[in-house]
């Protein structure tokens, strides 16, 4: 399958070296912008499939980039701003923009935000992009349909037991702490404190058990849990 | 006409003592003058007198007018567009006012410039630092989430609530420009807020308990709303004692308002720091033992319900907690607009 690429302009070369390693980890091609004079240059020299944008910007701001680049092409374009007043939501997407992110942001904000545009301009939801999947030693998460396999076998999960054993298997022999998993199984419906934490690790276990991968969920005291999925291998 | 008459009392004082001295200086020089001439040329100087007077009275008509209407003065600051009067002295009182006038006008436009230009200043220095906010926090996740990574994730919290203070702070000066009524789902804006805030109650190991009919609908702003529900969220996470406790927030519905209750089991506020909590920089005994306290919040808050057209009050009893009451009317609430 061909890579999609993602051009970045972002004047901060740190930020955007972030977003580049991150988004190469889920399989996409990066390019960010680094002479800001030449932008469209940059821009008709890849061509990416969609425009992460930042708005403040040397020379030129990321609303006339914007529109320059729709003069062009139809590809998404989604601004990463500071800016988080109504206004500047309204300018950018007046100038053809599809959707805002306002910094500070997470990771999977963007990348949740990216896939939906995708999505979206490859024209409908019959050419899927390939399926997200979380691979830890032989473990394999599959988390869109919260489902886990491990030597053939799979088992079902809960979304909460998914979006906690993905966690641990992304930092897969590091520790996660408790309020790092307790923040990100936080809904607004459900209010997990510690002992619903409890539970619902024993429940992977067990789940991981049943599978034959005992063990592989350490707790880590004081500090967490680590998964361990490739140490079977040594 | 009062002040008229009080600045020409010198001269009708001035008047009568000639009109007194004439008939004295004939009487001691000894020449038997007619009475009846006597009086006549009082008469005849009494009438160029009230000539005088009335043409005077005319004149300054508008002088007077002016000087005597304090109030109204005091009321409408602005210069007077018409003339005060054609004679030199009204002219010459409306170009000094005038002069001074200009020169206010230069000096209070200087400043209202440099305020703007410090509240620009300040926002976009805001933004800027939100770029370097961003890049910590991204790295930071690639650390291993230890004590110290989560110690980093708290200062940063505090930084981020930290620069949203200064970003409300600085917009309340232009309030007029930046808010908009609508209708929010008061349970919607709850959740919200709570969930934002959700890193601060695991941390401190507290549960939210929120018990808020669906369907209740407030007038507010949702930006300000969402500032305000977030620093009486941080206060209450901050005051509480300890792990375990809950934030019971809830509303209670009347004819004409909407009651939404936010309670701590904390430490309280004691009686006398009660009174002065609203105050700006106010930060009491507890505040001193929190770094981020700048005893701003609850003096932003009321201001921004003040204008928003809600109440804000604060009950507490030391050792048993406090609550916080935010009273909107579940009409719109016309004041406001």
């Amino acid at each position: 399958m061909n890579k999609q690429t993602i051009l970045i302009i972002e004047d901060d070369r740190k930020l955007s070296g972030l977003l580049s390693d991150y988004l190469r980890k889920y399989d996409f091609h990066t390019v960010a912008v680094d002479d800001f004079s030449r932008v469209m240059e940059t821009f008709v020299a890849c061509p990416p499939d969609l425009v992460l944008l930042d708005v403040n910007l040397p020379k030129f701001d990321g609303f006339y980039w914007c529109r320059q680049i729709r003069s062009r092409s139809l590809c998404p374009i989604l601004f990463i701003s500071a800016r988080e007043n109504e206004m500047d939501q309204v300018i950018a997407l007046e100038n053809g923009a599809d959707d805002y992110i306002t910094k500070p942001f997470h990771y999977e904000v963007v990348l949740a935000k990216i896939r939906s545009n995708l999505r979206r301009a490859s024209g409908s939801y019959a050419q899927p992009l390939e399926e997200r999947k979380i691979d830890a030693g032989k473990l394999r998460l599959y988390p869109e349909r919260y489902v886990i396999q491990y030597e053939g076998q799979t088992s079902e999960l809960s979304q909460k037991e998914s979006v906690l054993l993905e966690t641990l298997m992304d930092r897969d022999g590091r520790v996660v702490s408790r309020e790092q998993l307790l923040d990100l199984m936080w809904s607004d419906e459900h209010y997990i404190d510690d002992n619903t934490l409890n539970v619902y690790i024993t429940r992977v276990r067990k789940k991981l058990k049943d599978l034959g991968a005992d063990g592989m969920v350490e707790t880590v005291r004081g500090a967490g849990y680590r998964l361990s999925a490739g140490a079977e291998e040594v | 006409m009062k002040l008229f008459w009080k600045d020409q009392t010198p001269l009708l004082i001035c008047y009568i003592a000639q009109m007194l001295l004439i008939p004295v200086l004939y009487w001691l020089s000894g020449e038997n003058r007619p009475l009846r001439i006597i009086g006549y040329g009082v008469m005849l100087s009494s009438a160029i007198l009230l000539m005088y007077l009335v043409i005077r009275y005319i004149q300054f008509r508008k002088l007077y007018q002016r000087l005597s209407a304090m109030e109204c003065i005091a009321s409408n600051r602005e210069l007077p567009r018409e003339p005060l009067g054609d004679a030199p002295l009204p002219e010459a009182v409306q170009d000094m006012l005038r002069v001074y006038d200009r020169y206010y006008q230069d000096k209070l436009s200087i400043h209202v410039k440099r305020i703007d230009q410090h509240i620009v200043f300040i926002n976009r220095w805001v933004h800027q630092m939100k770029t370097p906010l961003s890049v910590i926090q991204l790295t930071l996740r690639d650390f291993d989430q230890t004590s110290a990574a989560d110690s980093i994730q708290e200062e940063l919290e505090r930084l981020r609530k930290g620069f949203e203070m200064v970003l409300y702070t600085s917009r309340l000066d232009q309030f007029e420009d930046d808010f908009r009524v609508e209708r929010i789902r008061l349970l919607q804006a709850v959740k919200e807020a709570v969930t934002e805030n959700r890193r601060l109650f695991i941390r401190k190991g507290l549960q939210p308990d929120i018990r808020i009919d669906e369907d209740w609908i407030v007038y507010s702003d949702a930006k300000w709303m969402r500032f305000m529900l977030n620093q009486i969220l941080i206060n209450a996470v901050n005051y509480s004692a300890g792990k375990g406790q809950t934030i019971l927030i809830t509303a209670r519905k009347s004819s004409e308002q909407i009651m939404l209750d936010i309670q701590d089991q904390g430490i309280g506020i004691s009686r006398e720091d009660l009174k002065r909590v609203f105050q700006p920089y106010f930060t009491g005994e507890q505040g001193r033992q929190y770094q981020e306290s700048t005893g701003m919040g609850l003096y932003l808050v009321r201001e921004i319900c003040s204008r928003l057209g809600h109440q804000v009050a604060i009950e507490s009893k030391p050792g048993d907690g406090t609550t916080v009451r935010f009273t909107f009317h579940h009409t719109p609430n016309h004041e406001t607009y």
